[in-house]
């Protein structure tokens, strides 16, 4: 006899996918928790605001100037910000570049694709003779043809993620407003606030063009149909919340012993495994983030943490905790938003595959941070 | 103006102990530390007027006290003393700063600092060998107390055991005193005098004895140190601080002032068998630190090791090796006071000393990021790393006692890498890694914790750097006193015919030496 109620899964991490078929989240729900992820996203949400602008900037402004000194300044340049920048009281772009670099490296969705077709390749040599034509560096184009093509494919990167971060940052920022107006009061709602703003920008189209000399070359046009949710959302969630690169510093790992795995699909690097606490010296790229997050932070937040035992001295560790139990909700909807099915359906086979589907994302998070964030 | 040293301390301590407003923790450490910091700059002042190219005894004062006993009040200062008076002032300011502010009885435990600091002083003043043996003594009570009634959980195992050993180090010490002035038929106690006197060898071997013993049950040598790891493992950090820094070379001061300066000829016979007994101290103290897992054990081992660094100089007897000798106290004094102030804020934020259990506290967020840096340059110069003053000091004992004992010597230079290799442990061990979970929470660390550690490692980088500051004070006493050794030998006995230890020429050192550093 067939059971009309699915049997409980049998996988080592079966509570979460109960929890998440029951519109659960992998974090658990608590008003701590609430408050936490919903600080930090704030002050998450200002700073991907200025990464985005920057890595926009560097796409359009700052297209093959192969020395690009003032490239974090978005076209200001005073003497009073370049003390600034030296003094490093300031927005740290870099992080934002390593995030760019990690998904350039590992690739994935229709930007991947389409950066290595004939089109781009046609496309980009019309912006290339525009910008360099005439000039000694066209010699340096003959003699190695690739080279310029691939930095162009990274400013399709640098433009790729500022746009996705553009609207996360605002998604952010909206988030934020609500929980202020008491709309947002459980991680349930962080989750869903989530959800429906990646589902309302799946479509959105991830576009890129450069003005050169007055005229306007289009590097990814509208047609090449590239869009949020596939092409920039999930190559992302897959480069920096999952493989990502090993987080410089925080661990030395021996790839010729093997501690790395020959396939960049088994990493396990990213935000979602990163351990909070450095070892070693400070100045690694997560500490950059959170430098840069602990500006922003809001009161009631900043309030929490000081009760701490530390107070300010470990101000660093706490918000990447908290940032990682915020990627986990980000996660969360982002499993919500790809499942291949409605979670509430009442086909048997249609649950079957959501489960089956559950399970893979579980089998990939086992090692994360998930179990550290159960705890409250 | 000696005594301003003394009697400022005693005063203060009188106050703090009776009057009520001192009741209050917070305030007793202010005002304990007011006096000793007053102390501090009265030492600072007295060095101005300190003449390094005089040999004799400086700022001397005296007063008739019991004359019948041979007893007067006699105090003076060279350069075998200076420094170390300079040190207890500086350590006894640096003890009370890093008391714990709500202490228990503060009134008691403030003023047995002050009495403390106060009766090492004089020890290291006194010019009258009855008057240093009351100052020796006067040093047991408020240590013993500090350790029964401030200490961990076996203080008074500790205490008494401490009490048992040093006392009868004062017995042993006194009968030496008296059996020099009766056997030389003086009717006085005073330094000066005695040290004129002209035993027979045998006598006086039998006296060094009694005072090597004495002595050496303080400094302490193997095998008469069991007393000191426990007592300082249940010691809090000042009286660590203390005891390690102070109260462990009274008896090398001792036996350099009185031994040598009173033996002169009895010291070549029994030098050969000292340096031996320093190796055992080097090799012992290094190879048992190893074994330790307890932080404030292994720094006390390593205190018996490096401590065997002062008599293999000492032994040695040249001017230069006793110049050495002072420079290692000092280096010691330093560098063990900054390793049991680091153990101390360690333990305070952790609950434990154990190797085993501590990791990853250079932390730089959620760990001890300075004190851990200042444990690293604590252990470097206990090692001997050039630049600090642990490598000045230890390099001119090698230099100076090489020439004496080459064999002992190269023994104790593998003391030096031994010291490398338990503090690298403890270093790699306790430090480095990742925080384990039962760390990630550590109370914070305030300045106040800090301060101490880091004007200690100023001075021991400072020393290092500029030794001529270390060694400046001594030279000319040194000098005198090294050249005790090789004046002939007024009256040959037996004993002496038949020994045959033999000494190489030793030439005075140019003097300034350390000018050119």
């Amino acid at each position: 006899m067939v059971s009309l109620t699915q049997q409980p899964s049998t996988h080592p991490l079966a509570d979460l996918i109960h929890c998440l078929e029951s519109g659960g989240a992998l974090l658990p729900d608590s008003p701590n928790n609430v408050l936490e992820v919903v600080g930090v996203l704030k002050s998450y949400g200002v700073v991907l605001d200025a990464y985005s602008r920057n890595l926009i900037y560097i796409a359009e402004q700052q297209f093959l100037v192969l020395f690009p000194f003032f490239k974090y300044f978005d076209g200001e340049i005073s003497l009073q910000k370049l003390l600034r920048h030296w003094w490093h009281d300031r927005i740290n772009y870099e992080y934002a570049e390593y995030c760019m670099k990690g998904m350039l490296w590992h690739g994935g969705g229709g930007l991947d694709t389409y950066l290595d077709s004939a089109e781009f390749s046609q496309r980009i040599e019309a912006a290339i003779q525009a910008k360099i034509g005439g000039s000694p560096m066209l010699a340096l184009h003959k003699l190695f043809p690739d080279f310029l093509p691939e930095q162009v494919r990274q400013l399709a990167y640098y433009s790729a993620l500022g746009q996705f971060w553009r609207v996360m940052s605002d998604m952010f920022l909206e988030l934020s407003d609500r929980y202020d107006r008491r709309e947002i009061r459980a991680i349930a709602d962080v989750v869903a606030h989530i959800r429906d703003a990646l589902v309302e920008a799946a479509a959105l189209p991830i576009t890129y063009a450069v003005t050169i000399k007055g005229e306007v070359y289009e590097i990814i046009p509208k047609s090449v149909g590239l869009t949020f949710l596939q092409d920039t959302a999930v190559p992302y969630v897959e480069a920096v919340f999952f493989r990502s690169f090993p987080f410089f510093g925080t661990v030395s790992y021996n790839a010729q012993a093997h501690q790395i795995s020959d396939k960049p699909s088994d990493f396990s690097y990213g935000a979602l495994f990163a351990d909070p606490l450095p070892v070693g010296s400070a100045g690694i790229p997560p500490t950059l983030l959170m430098q840069d997050m602990r500006h922003y932070l809001p009161d009631y937040l900043h309030d929490l943490y000081m009760q701490g035992l530390r107070g300010e001295d470990d101000l660093r560790v706490k918000i990447s905790i908290s940032f990682q139990k915020s990627m986990f909700c980000v996660t969360t909807a982002a499993i919500l938003g790809l499942m291949p099915h409605p979670l509430n359906t009442a086909d048997p086979t249609q649950r079957q595959e959501n489960r089956t589907y559950l399970e893979g994302w579980m089998d990939r998070l086992s090692d994360s941070r998930l179990a550290d964030v159960q705890d409250e | 103006m000696l005594s301003t040293l003394i009697w400022a301390p005693v005063l203060g301590a009188i106050l703090i102990a009776f009057l009520p407003q001192f009741a209050n923790s917070e305030r007793a450490r202010q005002a304990a530390l007011v006096i000793a910091i007053f102390t501090l700059g009265w030492t600072v002042f007295l060095i101005t007027q300190f003449d390094i190219s005089d040999a004799a005894l400086q700022l001397q004062e005296t007063l008739p006290w019991v004359e019948p006993l041979g007893l007067t009040y006699r105090l003076g200062v060279d350069g075998l003393s200076l420094p170390l008076v300079a040190m207890n002032s500086l350590l006894v300011a640096v003890a009370i700063y890093s008391s714990d502010p709500k202490i228990n009885r503060p009134q008691l435990y403030y003023a047995l600092f002050l009495l403390l600091g106060a009766a090492v002083a004089g020890a290291f003043l006194a010019q009258n060998l009855l008057l240093f043996f009351l100052f020796y003594e006067l040093e047991l009570i408020p240590l013993y107390l500090l350790i029964a009634i401030w200490g961990g959980a076996k203080r008074g195992y500790a205490a008494t055991k401490f009490l048992i050993y040093t006392a009868t180090s004062g017995i042993l010490i006194l009968a030496a005193f008296f059996g020099l002035t009766l056997l030389s038929g003086m009717s006085t106690f005073d330094y000066a005098a005695l040290q004129s006197q002209v035993l027979p060898l045998g006598t006086q071997v039998i006296l060094l004895v009694t005072l090597l013993i004495g002595f050496g049950i303080k400094i302490p040598l193997v095998p008469l140190h069991t007393w000191l790891p426990d007592a300082h493992v249940e010691a809090s950090t000042p009286t660590s601080v203390l005891l390690a820094g102070m109260l462990l070379k009274l008896g090398t001061y001792g036996l350099l002032r009185f031994g040598l300066g009173l033996f002169p000829d009895a010291w070549r016979v029994l030098a050969p068998w000292l340096a031996a007994i320093a190796v055992v101290n080097v090799l012992y103290g290094s190879f048992v630190a190893i074994a330790q897992t307890d932080m404030k054990k292994i720094v006390a081992y390593s205190s018996v090791g490096h401590m065997g660094f002062v008599i293999l100089a000492s032994a040695a007897a040249t001017p230069l090796s006793i110049l050495a000798a002072v420079g290692q106290m000092v280096s010691h004094g330093l560098i063990s006071a900054l390793l049991f102030l680091l153990v101390g804020v360690v333990y305070s934020k952790t609950g434990t000393r154990d190797v085993t259990v501590l990791r990853g506290l250079l932390n730089p967020e959620r760990g001890l990021p300075l004190i851990g840096s200042l444990m690293i340059a604590g252990v470097m110069a206990s090692g001997g790393i050039p630049g600090m003053v642990g490598f000045v000091a230890e390099f001119v004992v090698y230099r100076s006692s090489f020439s004496v004992f080459p064999v002992q010597t190269l023994l104790c230079v593998l003391g030096t890498g031994l010291t490398a290799v338990y503090f690298l442990n403890l270093v790699n061990r306790a430090f480095f890694g990742r925080l384990p979970e039962s760390l990630e929470n550590l109370p914070r660390v305030y300045w106040r914790d800090r301060i101490p550690s880091v004007v200690m490692t100023i001075l021991i980088i400072f020393l290092g750097l500029q030794p001529s500051w270390l060694f400046r004070w001594s030279e000319v006493t040194s000098t005198t006193l090294g050249a005790l050794t090789t004046r002939p030998v007024a009256q040959l006995t037996p004993l002496a015919e038949t020994s045959t230890v033999s000494f190489p020429e030793i030439s005075p050192i140019p003097n300034p030496v350390f000018e050119n550093f």
